[in-house]
């Protein structure tokens, strides 16, 4: 009986709680449907590595991006390019809701890389360059770079796209948020380096 | 090709082709008001215009509905929109100038013996005004108005509106479709199709072009057709279209006269080339898309009915059946852009109408068109592309008939050769082309095709184009 009134109850809240869920889960992914999915793939997987994946990325860090977007901090090539434009006209509410809808899909499997210089990848991620000032990635990025707090998810990321975003923190195209941490590291970072990191993520 | 604004007169005698000789204009597609309403850049929907990009096939495809401008709206008391408008118009222009050469210039058309002018100066060679966006919630548009310095006529060039909705709740997701036009293939979003082929779609309207082109390969569009079809798009991956066709031309009146109170008059006897019924439109396509690749691979095709000039319509029609193949692949990077097409285009030709009246010697004759071409760019500013084009057919002593420049010496309308051309663009909505067409064969032969002395080669043209899109 009381196996009874417990699956009652979690059933009747469950009922209280899902429509407004759903709607949230409805209207963003209706527009991440039938907008963000043209360039980064349906449900945030994206196939193309010029677009990088965002399906279980970190919300807080989709909404710090929607919103440097918007307001034009970010403002690499890719970003005033694309982003300006599709952020330009949403709500902070829906922002919010993009960000959970796509931190609440499937994060994307990694994808092999070659092993060695995965490998040097790893060994950059957890250990960093010593000499060079480049911190360990792991740091900020978690253990298994599935990302904390502000700082994005990177595993099963595109390496391509994880290069250029090095290239471009190093050069300063790529400002706001976290930005300036970044330059400092991606600056003692050789290209060769980038390349490892990057493998070493996109085979997570 | 594009749709010319050149008037489709009455085909004295002689059925098709001829119409299009020194009448094709090059197409005309890149449009900054999809940039203004989007706020994303050319370089989203093109790798180089007017090519389509994976993202650019996806915004047509759902009826060019994707806006980030702030709107004039209005909603039911059930949240739904019941108008949705830009508060700024999707507008834009473009202007085209060229510069054309021929090896030989053409004879004076009036003087025996005497040349016209070789080096021709359009400005412009199209003068466009465009709305393209959306019109409604899920309805879009593209409306190109064109000013044509060749008949100094301002009017109706390539256009389409289209509806579109997205069914997310189907596996892998689903969007279908409706688009009404003016010409087969342009509402296509692949590029290997007759409407967008690159790199064979700037051509100048300046110089000599062959003579024999399948229905569906422009010459539907240069008389005046509209047509409705459904579409479904299916996984990003499967595209099925089915429509139908009808003539629609501009600045009909019947005999050539004023019809009385203004009003269209009924197309007649006198409009020639009448496509008799509906001409059914198919179009089945696959397409994959890989890491920064893409490649599709499909068919097409048309079957219409036309009643000759100064026949009773429907009475009496030729029926050509149009079945085509086409692929493209794709490679998007950063620096390094490369695309090629290919297109295989044959129809059937069934002249029952105009072989009773005399027109061609033979009841059927067939036309095989194939266009194979390429392109590269790099960061989307320096390129280039090359293509091979060749038509063939039944020899038809009456159909294809010896005339000066435009005519058939031997009867056969076999044409082939070579494009290419370098591309500069200083910035994503301007582009310089110089474009060279070289003829290995034209009109049915590479020497004194047309009967009257002239050589293929003597077509091969040099084509200057400046490009603006604002």
């Amino acid at each position: 009986m009381k196996s009874h009134l417990i699956v009652l109850l979690s059933l009747m809240s469950l009922s209280c709680m899902s429509p407004s869920l759903q709607a949230q889960e409805t209207e963003a992914g209706k527009l991440a449907a039938q907008v963000c999915a043209s360039c980064h793939g349906p449900r945030g997987d994206s196939i193309s590595p010029g677009f990088p994946k965002i399906a279980g990325q970190r919300a807080e860090y989709l909404e710090n991006q929607l919103k440097a977007f918007r307001n034009r901090t970010r403002a690499d090539p890719m970003a005033q390019a694309y982003m300006w434009g599709m952020s330009s006209q949403l709500s902070d509410d829906m922002v919010a809701k993009l960000a959970v809808f796509y931190s609440g899909q499937k994060p994307p499997r990694g994808k092999a890389a070659d092993p060695k210089l995965a490998q040097t990848g790893k060994a950059i991620y957890e250990g960093g360059i010593p000499g060079a000032n480049v911190q360990a990635c792991v740091a900020c990025h978690g253990k298994d770079a599935e990302g904390t707090a502000v700082f994005p998810r990177l595993a099963g990321q595109h390496a391509e796209y994880l290069v250029k975003q090095l290239v471009l923190f190093k050069s300063s195209l790529r400002e706001g948020g976290s930005a300036q941490v970044m330059h400092n590291i991606s600056t003692g970072m050789s290209f060769e380096q980038m390349e490892a990191v990057a493998a070493y993520l996109m085979s997570k | 090709m594009g749709k010319s604004l050149c008037a489709v007169s009455r085909p004295a005698g002689v059925l098709f082709a001829l119409l299009i000789a020194l009448c094709s204009t090059g197409t005309a597609n890149a449009v900054p008001s999809y940039a203004r309403q989007t706020g994303v850049a050319c370089q989203g929907c093109h790798t180089v215009f007017p090519e389509l990009t994976p993202f650019g096939r996806s915004f047509k495809l759902n009826a060019y509905t994707i806006d980030n401008l702030p709107q004039v709206q209005g909603i039911t008391s059930t949240k739904e929109y019941e108008l949705l408008l830009n508060q700024v118009p999707p507008l834009s222009f473009m202007f085209q100038a060229s510069y054309t050469k021929t090896k030989q210039a053409v004879p004076d058309s009036a003087l025996v013996g005497e040349n016209g002018q070789n080096g021709q100066i359009l400005f412009p060679q199209q003068a466009s005004l465009f709305y393209a966006g959306r019109v409604a919630p899920n309805l879009g548009a593209f409306i190109q108005m064109t000013y044509d310095s060749q008949s100094a006529s301002f009017g109706l060039d390539n256009t389409e509106f289209r509806y579109a909705k997205q069914i997310p709740s189907v596996s892998g997701g689903l969007t279908y479709g409706f688009t009404m036009n003016n010409n087969p293939t342009v509402q296509d979003v692949w590029n290997s199709t007759p409407a967008w082929q690159t790199p064979f779609d700037q051509r100048s309207n300046a110089t000599p072009s062959p003579g024999a082109a399948t229905q569906i390969d422009g010459v539907l569009a240069e008389r005046g057709v509209a047509g409705l079809t459904a579409y479904l798009w299916w996984r990003n991956s499967i595209y099925a279209e089915l429509g139908l066709y009808r003539s629609s031309p501009q600045g009909f009146t019947p005999n050539g006269t004023a019809v009385p109170n203004g009003n269209a008059g009924p197309l007649d006897s006198t409009a020639g080339g009448v496509v008799t019924s509906y001409a059914p439109y198919w179009r089945i396509a696959y397409e994959h898309q890989w890491d920064r690749n893409s490649w599709s691979v499909g068919a097409y095709g048309m079957s219409t009915k036309i009643t000759p000039a100064d026949e009773p319509v429907s009475a009496s029609f030729d029926r050509f059946r149009d079945v085509a193949i086409d692929s493209q692949y794709q490679f998007i990077g950063d620096e390094h852009i490369f695309s090629a097409q290919a297109t295989y285009i044959k129809e059937r030709q069934s002249l029952d109408a105009t072989f009773a009246l005399g027109d061609s010697a033979n009841p059927t004759n067939d036309l095989k068109t194939i266009r194979v071409g390429g392109s590269y760019y790099f960061r989307r500013t320096y390129g280039g592309g090359l293509g091979y084009f060749s038509t063939t057919g039944t020899s038809d002593a009456v159909l294809y008939a010896p005339a000066s420049v435009t005519g058939f010496g031997n009867n056969s309308p076999n044409s082939n050769g070579w494009v290419a051309e370098l591309n500069y663009l200083p910035w994503q909505n301007v582009k310089f082309a110089l474009q060279y067409v070289a003829y290995k064969k034209f009109n049915g032969a590479s020497s004194n095709y047309d009967g009257s002395g002239r050589n293929a080669s003597d077509n091969n043209t040099l084509y200057l184009l400046g490009w603006l899109n604002f």
